[in-house]
């Protein structure tokens, strides 16, 4: 039967229930709440007596049965049976004096600035990804315990991505090889690095060595030569590659364009439209944290009018969630959309742009009429598109084209197309900088092509830090490439794929425990230094081939990596001062993490060449399904794939971990007859998978959309080794021609039900907000301006303005006498889903990753919840984030309930949780609102590998925080750890905590600064001024404006109202409250 | 109010009718958590190393060789290069001292058996309480007079609330619980 939920159908989603629950997805949880058939094994977590050995010795098992059945022998009532056991316990335990001794090793040198219970920060640059984020690694006791951003970077600006944020599961990684190793016939040796080098030496005397190597800015890639020519080899056998394709297309066609290979470096604060054509800028895209942190001051409504974000997508990104209008188009028609752009774009005589410009475009376009012609299938009428360009052509506007879902043949067309568009626009020297501080491509475009063509000619080849063998389609034929050279070498920080095909495997330092720099933006670089000394035997690479150099008896003149990045770190003295002690400039550069300036060059005009690189082909037939393979936001092209915090934490738009998921539009799986979680067959004529289905809304209907990342072999690591498939296998070898990069969406794609169903480990399991109207707060942009005229008018007329925090109340206010009342604002027009505070979560407060099985019974321990929501059309919904964490309600139902005083109130507005006091009755999670509260049901594993390792390593705990047992309730703190040391550090100061001091893990990883904490009794504090705001409500804090209270639980978290320019926005809410009125009128009153 | 005591109310109840005081303690012993009062605990350490004569009869400040105290959570134990700052020429011909310019020289730290050990889930400042004025003595007792050291306090929850809540310092869970 068909029935319409509640009053939803006018938004247009229906729901459709069978006997088996909600058929595409609905607000009801049905058959995905069914417990587990069994219960998990107990080989993953310890038991009692691992935790406490000492109790196992005192007392078997044997014994406590004999006890237990005395007790009941006996027929005791349960006093008596109290008394007894206590006796007993007593007994047991009168052998046992005291717990064992421990010891306090001190240093034998007592580093200078050293002190035992401080933590010592070191700045260095994030090796994750080719971006060149500026971090500040906390370590305490010598070991790094904390990634966070540099704030005085201007790459990262104190943020993380959710990859980076996760790098010191990198470092601790339980998997990581312990030493080098030699693969001969049948067996694998370990081998001393001396050995390794003088083989290696031998080896490649006189032969042709190649070096295969994945992105990079900095000189990496110029050691890299200089060591080819050394050993008397050629420079040119240098390959750069990095599996996220934007990178490599985007400098091709700025090469093609303007001659430079470069990327423009984008800024959104001088421009009012930004669009999106297949862009995942915020997702993954070329720099993520230094775009999100852009676009989030962009978006700010402070700073006069809001950016608007247009996009075009066909996949469900989190970009696309964040945009203000977003029009689906079908997959691979992103060249065609962007050619409709242009021609709107052409057609209206304000055009900027030069003469140049505009006869390119006319070119570009009479050259595609024919493709042209289709244009009207795309879906977007072309009166959208002429709307769109003169809205582009009134402010400042910038065109993103290009993502990983949007990866075909025309991806360098694309680009070009782009370029023709923003020079339309005049966006070059004001949005987009490529005369200025342009950034620096990590690889160099068409390496793949050339790697292709001359890999079969090479003797040799060294595979640094890249694991090709994963990250490219196995149609692109590298292993067979790669078994035609003689000898390979495999230099990896992590056991991969790619160390299979070699005969060498070779451990590698990690990044933070590496020399290095990066070129993030030209003239700007960013320095790399080790926070920890090697924790395994393994060496950095370019030590390594110094050695070898050494022994081929070409030695170059440098001792270490060190010693050659100083020598070109001098001329970056000469440059950027200041003059004298080259040490004192070095100890400064490190100090602060980077040095340099923006390097300017003499702009360069479109040229004539852009004519002939785009060739559009007309609109594809719709109706037939495409497959898409991104990158994952968490795991990336696999990379993250081993480390669990990241598996565990949600994908943005389905809360999916764990796992691989297809995703594809809910109206095309219900004509299918496919519903959620039901285990598809996908066949191209390149290979077939099997995969679970996920309906998702917004995504296009022809559109199949499989993430990469997942998918592993299970020798690779036991963590990614049982999750997922690999989408890969499914593309046939096609290149995008200028570049040689594979292709990776498009492929024709069969979906069959192979009848079996998998429970995706989803963590949100319903896509609405089932009519409640004070969860999610949405305000069209005129609704705010009226808002901000109101309370305008009243500050005029002397009214008073009515605070959050004036609700009708029976208890005294409770913050009255102390100095602090902490609280946090989260602003949901910001935030776009990515994930990195969970992942900052998770590592600053020791908080383990508990595998699919638990997610699946809904056991996950994330302290902060992102909360995804649908809105409006199934096709194309409005999505909102809700970052959920503990909202430290003033008036605390959990509180209440807790029959030991485990949690109890703080003066300053924490609700706190004495884990040791807690004897896990869960009472509190009941009465929960939120449901923000987490139980322990296991003791979790740290420092061994079960028969799955799913944890970290125990040197990664963060020492400030308890580490919590079977059996406690846990849950958000606002980092406690860091409010207690910025309060002792004030007091001794003899002032109070100010503004900023402290930041909280979230807050500080924050990509889009859409998190503030700070002292709400403080009215010029960030937090007090959001408080504040016109947006500004209380979750479940009903509508204050119309005397509805909700639960009046007035917490001292509080949310402001998601805005967007999206016509009809919020719209919705005003709805609900009408029918909020009749049915949920009275909860106000009630509570 | 009732609440909060109920469940001690009870374990006291139960044991008072079972076993005497002594007893008592050791059922706290005997819970999870390292809630021992350990009044007495006197370890022997590697070597014999006198406060009684360093701090005592020698007069050197608590902090010459704790200098984490006033700076850290931790007071610190002194690395070895602190003894040897004095150790390379005084008092060279006794033997604890020849073992540990031997360890020194080699390299080796010292293994010491730590005698004041507070659970895990208590983080406790030594800053502050530096900070705040107290005597290192009002916790760890007269060292000075110490030949070897033992803990005099109990260290107990009750003992650190006594305190608190006399010199009105806060008694608030979160305080030390988080």
């Amino acid at each position: 039967m068909t029935i319409n939920n509640h009053e939803t159908g006018k938004q247009g989603v229906a729901f459709e229930m069978d006997e088996r629950g909600p058929v595409i997805f609905g607000p009801v949880d049905g058959p995905l709440e069914r417990p587990a058939e069994k219960m998990v094994e107990g080989a993953l977590y310890m038991e009692t007596e691992e935790v406490m050995p000492e109790l196992a010795a005192r007392q078997s098992p044997e014994d406590q049965k004999d006890e237990a059945r005395k007790a009941l022998s006996m027929n005791l009532d349960r006093r008596d049976f109290l008394k007894l056991f206590g006796a007993t316990a007593v007994a047991s335990s009168a052998a046992c004096v005291r717990r064992p001794a421990e010891k306090a090793i001190p240093y034998v040198n007592q580093p200078v600035d050293f002190v035992p219970g401080v933590a010592n920060y070191y700045a260095t640059t994030c090796g994750d990804c080719a971006a060149g984020c500026g971090l500040l690694v906390k370590t305490k006791e010598g070991r790094p315990v904390k990634i966070e951003g540099n704030p005085a970077h201007p790459i990262s600006l104190g943020g993380t991505c959710t990859l980076g944020q996760a790098g010191l599961q990198g470092l601790y990684h339980l998997e990581r090889r312990k030493g080098p190793a030699i693969k001969r016939a049948n067996r694998t040796d370990a081998l001393a690095w001396d050995d390794v080098y003088e083989l290696l030496a031998k080896e490649f005397a006189g032969k042709k060595v190649g070096i295969l190597t994945g992105g990079s800015t900095g000189h990496r890639h110029q050691f890299y030569r200089e060591w080819l020519r050394a050993t008397g080899g050629s420079e040119s056998r240098l390959y750069t590659y990095e599996p996220n394709a934007l990178y490599s297309t985007i400098a091709q066609a700025h090469a093609i364009a303007f001659g430079v290979e470069a990327m423009p470096r984008v800024d959104f604060r001088s421009v009012k439209t930004v669009v999106g054509i297949g862009s995942d800028f915020l997702d993954v895209g070329t720099s993520p944290v230094f775009l999100s942190k852009g676009f989030s001051d962009a978006r700010n409504l402070d700073n006069g009018a809001m950016v608007r974000l247009v996009q075009f997508e066909s996949a469900m990104t989190a970009t696309g969630g964040r945009a203000d209008d977003r029009h689906v188009i079908p997959p691979n028609s992103e060249l065609l959309t962007t050619l409709a752009l242009m021609r709107s774009l052409a057609e209206r005589p304000e055009a900027k742009g030069t003469a140049n410009v505009k006869a390119i475009a006319k070119k570009i376009l009479a050259a595609n009429s024919a493709a042209l012609a289709t244009a009207e299938g795309l879906g977007v009428s072309k009166a959208v598109f002429d709307q769109l360009a003169a809205d582009m052509l009134k402010g400042g506007s910038l065109l993103l084209a290009g993502g990983s879902h949007s990866f075909d043949e025309n991806a360098t067309a694309l680009q070009v197309a782009a370029i023709v568009v923003n020079e339309l626009v005049g966006a070059y020297g004001s949005g987009l900088q490529l005369d200025r501080g342009w950034m620096v491509a990590p690889v160099k475009p068409g390496d793949m092509k050339r790697f292709a063509q001359e890999a079969a000619g090479l003797d040799a080849l060294l595979i640094i830090d890249t694991n090709p063998a994963f990250t490219l389609p196995a149609s692109f034929g590298f292993a067979d490439l790669v078994k035609k050279i003689p000898l390979v070498v495999s230099m990896q920080t992590q056991p991969v794929e790619t160390d299979d095909l070699a005969s060498f495997v070779l451990p590698l330092n990690h990044y933070l425990e590496s020399w290095g720099d990066e070129q993030p933006a030209a003239g700007f670089w960013s320095a790399r230094q080790p926070s920890v000394l090697a924790t395994t035997d393994s060496r950095q690479a370019e030590d390594a081939l110094l050695w070898i150099a050494a022994h081929m008896k070409k030695s170059m003149p440098y001792s270490d990596y060190r010693a050659y990045l100083r020598e070109k770190w001098k001329s970056l003295q000469a440059s950027f001062g200041p003059k004298g002690d080259f040490d004192v400039f070095m100890e400064r550069v490190l100090q602060k993490g980077f040095v340099g300036e923006l390097a300017n060059r003499g702009s360069g005009s479109l040229r004539d060449a852009a004519t002939g690189a785009v060739k559009a082909s007309g609109l594809l037939d719709s109706g037939t399904l495409r497959l898409l393979a991104p990158l994952d936001i968490r795991l990336h092209d696999g990379r993250g794939a081993n480390k669990p915090v990241l598996q565990e934490t949600g994908d943005a738009m389905t809360t999916i971990t764990w796992d691989t998921w297809v995703a594809m539009n809910p109206g095309t799986a219900k004509k299918l007859g496919l519903r959620r979680n039901d285990v598809l067959r996908l066949e191209t004529d390149a290979g077939k998978i099997e995969v679970a289905l996920y309906p998702l809304p917004g995504v296009h209907p022809d559109a199949v959309i499989v993430h990469r990342g997942n998918g592993h072999p299970a020798h690779v690591s036991k963590i990614s080794g049982a999750n997922g498939v690999d989408p890969l296998s499914l593309f046939a070898r096609k290149v995008d021609a200028a570049t040689g990069m594979p292709v990776t969406s498009g492929a024709t794609v069969k979906v069959a039900s192979t009848g079996k169903v998998f429970q995706l480990a989803a963590m949100q399991k319903h896509n609405d907000l089932a009519n409640r109207h004070d969860i999610v707060k949405k305000l069209g942009v005129a609704a705010v301006s009226e808002k901000v005229a109101a309370r305008a008018g009243k500050v005029r007329s002397g009214e008073t303005i009515r605070s959050l925090d004036d609700v009708p109340d029976l208890y005294p206010n409770l913050y009255k006498d102390s100095e602090y009342r902490w609280g946090l604002s989260v602003d949901l027009t910001k935030c776009t889903g990515c994930g990195a505070c969970q992942v900052a979560c998770a590592q600053e407060n020791n908080i383990p990753a508990v595998g699919r099985e638990q997610v699946n019974l809904g056991r996950e321990m994330h302290w902060i919840r992102l909360d995804r929501y649908f809105e409006g059309d199934t096709d194309n919904p409005q999505v909102s984030i809700q970052p959920m964490m503990c909202q430290q309600c003033s008036h605390a139902p959990c509180e209440a309930v807790c029959p030991v005083y485990a949690t109890t109130h703080d003066p300053d507005g924490i609700n706190s949780m004495t884990y040791n006091r807690c004897i896990g009755t869960r009472y509190c999670a009941n009465a929960c609102p939120y449901k923000v509260r987490r139980f322990n049901w296991w003791t979790h594993r740290w420092n061994t590998i079960g028969d799955r390792l799913q944890d970290r390593n125990i040197r990664a705990l963060n020492p400030d925080v308890t580490v919590r047992t079977r059996g406690v309730m846990e849950k958000c703190n606002f980092c406690f750890q860091r409010v207690r040391d910025a309060k002792h550090t004030a007091k001794s100061e003899g002032r109070k905590v100010f503004d900023k001091e402290i930041k909280v893990a979230c807050e500080q990883v924050c990509p889009s600064d859409a998190i503030v904490f700070g002292n709400l009794k403080d009215p010029g504090s960030r937090v007090s001024q959001m408080r504040a705001d016109v947006r500004a409500y209380l979750a479940l804090g009903g509508d204050p404006e119309k005397n509805e209270f909700g639960l009046k639980t007035l917490p001292n978290v509080s949310y402001l109202a998601q805005v967007s320019h999206r016509e009809g926005f919020g719209k919705g809410d005003e709805g609900h409250d009408t029918h909020a009125k009749g049915e949920h009128g009275g909860h106000g009153e009630r509570t | 109010m009732f609440q909060k005591l109920v469940s001690p109310f009870l374990i006291l109840v139960a044991l008072s009718l079972t076993s005497g005081a002594r007893e008592a303690r050791a059922w706290w012993m005997w819970t999870p958590g390292d809630t021992v009062d350990d009044v007495g605990y006197k370890p022997t350490q590697p070597i014999p190393f006198s406060h009684a004569l360093h701090a005592g009869k020698r007069e050197i400040p608590c902090e010459y060789c704790h200098s984490a105290a006033r700076r850290s959570a931790s007071a610190g134990i002194p690395s070895m290069n602190t003894c040897m700052g004095c150790h390379k020429v005084t008092r060279t011909d006794k033997e604890p001292i020849k073992w540990l310019t031997e360890k020194y020289n080699k390299n080796e730290p010292v293994e010491w058996v730590k005698v004041h050990d507070s659970p895990q889930y208590v983080h406790f400042t030594h800053k502050q309480h530096v900070a705040a004025g107290l005597s290192c003595q009002t916790c760890h007792g007269p060292v000075e007079s110490m030949e070897v050291v033992e803990q005099v306090a109990p260290l107990q929850m009750g003992w650190c609330i006594g305190c608190h809540k006399e010199k009105g310092a806060s008694i608030n869970c979160i305080t030390c619980h988080y």
